[in-house]
C-alpha cells in the first residue's frame, strides 16, 4: 500500500467500514426498525466497494465527449445502479414487515417477537 | 494534498462517524435522518469516484426514496421501546 | 452488554480477514477485460454517448429487465399488505408551508425529471433516477392535500403498460435480428443527438414510467392505509 494514493485507500476504508459497522448494527441493536437503518448502511457500503472497484485515479467519467481520453470501468458503475434500486425495494418491504411484526407482538422490541407463527 | 484527496478521506471520515451516531442516538428520527446524510455523503464520494450516474441515483433514490420509507415506519410504530 | 461485546468481537475478526484480502492489492493502471472493449466500441455498438447507460440498456438489458421484475414483486407486496391489513388512523392535515409549496414546485420537479429520463443516453441519469425524483413530486402533492386518494387504477395500468412495453420492444429485437432486446432495429444515429442509440431512449422512457407508476403507487398506499409522519 503506498503513501501517495492515501486517498484510494480511504475511499475504500470507507466503505469496508460502512459495511462492518452494518453488520454490528444488526447484531446488537433490538428496535426493528434500527436493524433496518443498519441494514441500510451495509447496503451503501457495498455499493461504495463495487464503484471503488471500477476506479482507476486520473481518468474521467464513462461519458464520451470530445475532450476525453481515459475513461474508468463503466460495468461496476451499471451493476450499482442496479443494486442501489433493489436496496430501496428491500428496505421498503423490510419496514413494512417490521411494522405489521411489531403491531402483532405490541412491541418494537425484537426480543418480544418470539412466535414463529402469527 | 490536493483538494480532492482532503475532500474524499474527509467525506470518508465523516461518514463513518455518522454512521456510528446513527445506531446510537437514542431518538430513533435522528437516526433516521444521518442515515439519510450517510446516503448524501455517499453520493458526493460516488462523484469523486467518476460516477456521475451512481451519484444522481443515490441522491434521488437512496437519500429521499428511503428515507421517508423509514419515516412512514416511524410515524406507524413510534421511537424507542 | 454481553450482546455488545460480543457483536464487537464478531466484526473485528471479519475486519481483520477483510484486510488480508485487500492486503496484497495493487492500484490498476490500466483497464482490462470486459471494461476494456465496452470503453473502446461502445459508442459504435450502440450509439449512446453515456456510456453506463449503454452497459444497463444495451448490452446488459436482460439484467435490466430482471430489476424490473424485482422492482414490481416488491412494490405489489407492500401495497398489497397495506391494502390487507390497514394500519392506523387518517393522515394529518399539512401546515400552510406544506400546501403552498406543493401548489408550485411539483410541476418543475416533474420537468426535472422527464428531462433525466430522456436524456438518459447523452448525459449522466436515466430511467431509474428520473422515475424516482418524478414519484417524489407525486409525493409532494399527496402531501399537500388534505384528502385521502381515492381508489385508482392510473397508476397500475401505466405501471403494467411500461412493463409491457418493455416486453414488447425486447421481441421486436427478436423477431426483427433475432436477438431479444437487440438495440439496433432503429438506427444509431450520429451521437449526442436526442433521437438516436437504436431503441435505449425508448426502452428509457419504459423504465422511468415504470419507477415512477410503482413509487407513486407506494406512497398512495401508505396513505391511503393511514397517518404519516
Amino acid at each position: 500500500m503506498s503513501a501517495e494514493y492515501l486517498f484510494y485507500w480511504s475511499m475504500a476504508a470507507t466503505g469496508l467500514g460502512l459495511i462492518l459497522i452494518g453488520l454490528w448494527g444488526v447484531l446488537t441493536r433490538k428496535h426493528i426498525l434500527r436493524i433496518a437503518l443498519a441494514f441500510t448502511l451495509a447496503d451503501t457500503g457495498v455499493n461504495l466497494i463495487l464503484v471503488w472497484s471500477g476506479f482507476l485515479p486520473g481518468r474521467s467519467a464513462p461519458i464520451v465527449d470530445s475532450s476525453v481520453t481515459q475513461m474508468v470501468d463503466p460495468l461496476p458503475q451499471a451493476l450499482v445502479l442496479t443494486s442501489i434500486v433493489i436496496g430501496v425495494a428491500v428496505a421498503a418491504l423490510f419496514v413494512v414487515v417490521g411494522v405489521l411484526a411489531s403491531r402483532k407482538s405490541g412491541s418494537a422490541d425484537i426480543r418480544h417477537m418470539k412466535e414463529l407463527k402469527w | 494534498m490536493s483538494l480532492f484527496a482532503a475532500a474524499s478521506i474527509g467525506t470518508g471520515v465523516m461518514m463513518i462517524v455518522a454512521a456510528v451516531a446513527a445506531l446510537i442516538v437514542k431518538k430513533l428520527i435522528s437516526a433516521i435522518i444521518i442515515v439519510g446524510f450517510v446516503s448524501l455523503s455517499a453520493s458526493l464520494l460516488f462523484l469523486l469516484m467518476d460516477a456521475p450516474d451512481v451519484a444522481i441515483t443515490e441522491a434521488s433514490i437512496g437519500a429521499a426514496i428511503s428515507t421517508v420509507i423509514f419515516l412512514w415506519g416511524r410515524g406507524k410504530i413510534g421511537g424507542e421501546q | 452488554m454481553i450482546r455488545t461485546i460480543v457483536g464487537l468481537a464478531i466484526v473485528l475478526i471479519l475486519m481483520a480477514i477483510l484486510i488480508t484480502v485487500v492486503d496484497d492489492y495493487t492500484v490498476p493502471s490500466a483497464l482490462s477485460g470486459v471494461g476494456e472493449s465496452y470503453t473502446e466500441t461502445g459508442v459504435e455498438d450502440t450509439g449512446s454517448v453515456n456510456l453506463v447507460t449503454a452497459v444497463v440498456v444495451a448490452y446488459r438489458g436482460l439484467d435490466t429487465l430482471g430489476e424490473v421484475v424485482v422492482l414490481f414483486s416488491a412494490s405489489t407486496a407492500v401495497v398489497l399488505i397495506l391494502t390487507l391489513i390497514p394500519i392506523g388512523s387518517g393522515p394529518t392535515p399539512p401546515s400552510s408551508i406544506v400546501s403552498f409549496t406543493a401548489g408550485i414546485l411539483p410541476s418543475a420537479i416533474i420537468l426535472f425529471g422527464i428531462y433525466i429520463i430522456t436524456h438518459g443516453h447523452l448525459s449522466p441519469g436515466g430511467g431509474f433516477p428520473g422515475g424516482a425524483v418524478v414519484a417524489s413530486a407525486f409525493l409532494l402533492v399527496m402531501l399537500g392535500s388534505n384528502t385521502v386518494p381515492g381508489k385508482s387504477k392510473f397508476l397500475s395500468s401505466i405501471e403494467s403498460l411500461a412493463g409491457l412495453t418493455f416486453g414488447l420492444l425486447g421481441f421486436w429485437g427478436m423477431f426483427a435480428a433475432g436477438q431479444f432486446l437487440n438495440n439496433l432495429v432503429l438506427p444509431a444515429g450520429s451521437p449526442g443527438r436526442i433521437i438516436s442509440a437504436g431503441i435505449i431512449p425508448l426502452i428509457s422512457l419504459a423504465i422511468g414510467a415504470k419507477v415512477a407508476s410503482e413509487l407513486s403507487g407506494i406512497f398512495s398506499s401508505y396513505r391511503k392505509a393511514g397517518g404519516e409522519k
